[in-house]
């Protein structure tokens, strides 16, 4: 019964899976920062949470912020301090809007 | 409160699904084990000896020496080994071992070829059941044709090889070729084989019959499974037994049929069989799947009625039902009562009841019975507990012992399931600490728990949500 049900939130929304994992041409600010011309959301995701663990860009004193350095600001709006909390919504606008 | 996105709610609804699971697969097993083991240790323990050739040292070596399909270097290997003066050659396990391992290198006709060849070349060598059985194994797990007919061609061939050498094929011949068809999927040549065999005379012993029909409630329809059933009964006058009962029991308990489990509870009686622990804890399996708590007890009580002793399975089975309906206390009561008959609870028999003790809202009181349950009784946690308890924590909102108990089960390696880690990232979330959320995510990403599309889906789908409800002034 529960495996089923894993599935079936998966299978029963393609789209959405496909929205997550499709590889997306990028617009050239974000190529420049994930070194790719393409990537999925997940993976830009991934990169960007990754390249802020390794810069060490979490406020020491509020870890649910990130003082962004310049290569962050360029792709997050050019915000200077952003919540960990926005940060899928953000990359989000780097990705076509699924259509409805 | 703001309002929970659909999507969760799914996630909670299922939240506690894992568990219930894992208890009754534990069930079903149990019964027939102790069938399954005399099943396997009576015509298995024939043919073992050729299909794991392990008798001698000198055997062993010998095995990886047939590398090429080829049946002249074969013949010329076999007659240097048998120069050799190390070679047992006077014991038939050592004749089995070389012809099993050239057959598992090369093709059926050149296995016969060759068996010809060693009872030629040494006159002591009597090939005897267990040596035949090893070409049927070959020729049973040939690939199928698509047509039973004709693959079973290759098997009746070897069936008449055997008879023209004397060696009457029996209920152990049976066995291996129904099993070793089963093995690669050849289910319905297997039944198939078994007609024919009964036909000529040869019926099959009770456990071939009933691991067909296992494999039929497994991998065709029931009706596929009775109808196999009624011919063999009044075609060739085999009846099922008591197991055979319990496999179609469990097989419509399992899809949740207590109806059809009833009436053939009712056919089981009026053959003259009686009920047997295993009847009925497979029984207790179904109503606990159905989360139905009074039958459960009431299933138990019949037991009890009978005179069938109950074992440690049914106490876990009655443990986990009481707990997943919600009647934590007399599902505590048993574990008493399971005790005091002897039984040691195990981590299964724990975590049900963590599971509705955290249902219920008590979840200091797992996490007390976490300590008991390890110091007391000497019984380790398993994942699933600590799943169950990190659930709980989450759902209760008492985040820092759930971080607790998240860096112990980080320390230890243990995967989160599904429930518990979207019940905690939301929790985490919720009270905004976001920080930790993400660091649940990672580990939960890194230790390959959940595929990393799930784990971002909760996620990002918490984060959404966590935006309207701050913005509805809701959340932290």
């Amino acid at each position: 019964m529960f495996p089923q049900r894993i599935k079936k939130g998966i299978v029963d929304s393609p789209k959405k899976l496909a929205n997550l994992i499709d590889l997306v041409n990028l617009p050239s600010k974000v190529r420049e920062f994930v070194g790719e011309s393409r990537i999925s959301r997940l993976g830009c995701f991934m990169k960007v949470w990754s390249y802020i663990k390794t810069n060490n860009l979490q406020d020491p004193s509020n870890k649910n912020m990130v003082n962004c350095d310049e290569k962050l600001k360029s792709i997050l709006l050019g915000k200077p301090r952003v919540e960990l909390a926005e940060l899928p919504a953000l990359i989000k606008l780097h990705f076509p809007k699924d259509p409805k | 409160m703001g309002k929970i996105p659909p999507s969760f709610r799914s996630a909670i609804a299922t939240s506690l699904v894992p568990k219930p699971a894992s208890v009754p697969k534990s069930d079903p097993f149990p019964p027939k084990k102790p069938h399954g083991s005399r099943k396997k240790s009576t015509p298995r323990s024939k043919t073992q000896s050729p299909q794991n050739p392990t008798p001698l040292p000198a055997v062993r070596s010998q095995k990886a020496l047939f590398d090429s399909p080829s049946l002249s270097d074969a013949k010329a290997l076999f007659g240097s080994l048998l120069a050799s003066p190390k070679s047992p050659r006077l014991e038939r396990d050592f004749y089995n071992s070389v012809l099993q391992s050239y057959s598992s290198v090369s093709t059926l006709q050149d296995s016969f070829s060759f068996l010809n060849h060693m009872v030629k070349t040494s006159p002591s060598f009597g090939p005897d059941h267990s040596t035949f059985h090893i070409l049927l194994t070959k020729a049973c797990s040939l690939p199928d044709s698509g047509d039973c007919e004709v693959s079973l061609a290759e098997v009746h061939k070897v069936l008449n090889f055997m008879v023209n050498n004397n060696v009457i094929p029996g209920k152990a011949t049976a066995d291996v070729a129904v099993r070793s068809l089963v093995s690669v999927d050849r289910l319905d040549c297997a039944v198939e084989l078994m007609k024919d065999l009964s036909s000529k005379g040869c019926l099959p012993d009770t456990y071939t019959y009933n691991f067909v029909v296992k494999s039929l409630c497994k991998g065709r329809s029931v009706s596929t499974a009775h109808s196999f059933i009624n011919q063999m009964r009044t075609e060739y006058g085999f009846k099922p037994d008591l197991v055979t009962y319990t496999i179609l029991i469990d097989n419509v308990c399992n899809k949740r049929n207590l109806r059809e489990a009833t009436r053939l509870l009712g056919v089981l009686n009026e053959e003259g069989f009686k009920p047997d622990c295993f009847v009925y804890n497979t029984i207790m399996k179904g109503y606990c799947s159905l989360s139905r708590g009074s039958e459960v007890v009431e299933v138990y009580n019949k037991m009890k009625e009978e005179g069938v002793v109950p074992d440690s399975i049914t106490y876990n089975t009655l443990i986990f039902g009481l707990s997943k309906s919600g009647r934590v206390k007399d599902a505590k009561k048993y574990l008493e009562v399971m005790v005091q008959e002897g039984h040691l609870p195990d981590a299964v028999t724990y975590t049900s009841l963590m599971n509705g003790m955290c249902r219920e809202g008590d979840v200091r009181g797992a996490l007390r019975l976490l300590g008991e349950m390890s110091e007391d009784n000497g019984c380790s946690p398993n994942a699933c507990t600590y799943n169950t308890l990190l659930h709980g924590l989450g759902k209760a909102r008492l985040l820092d012992e759930g971080m607790e108990l998240y860096q112990v089960m980080k320390a230890g390696e243990m995967k989160l399931d599904t429930a518990a880690y979207a019940t905690m990232v939301r929790s985490l979330c919720r009270s905004g600490r976001v920080a930790e959320a993400y660091e649940i995510f990672d580990y939960a990403v890194e230790s390959v728990s959940l595929t990393d599309v799930a784990a971002y889906s909760t996620l990002e789908s918490t984060l959404k949500w966590l935006k309207k409800a701050r913005e509805q002034g809701l959340a932290a």
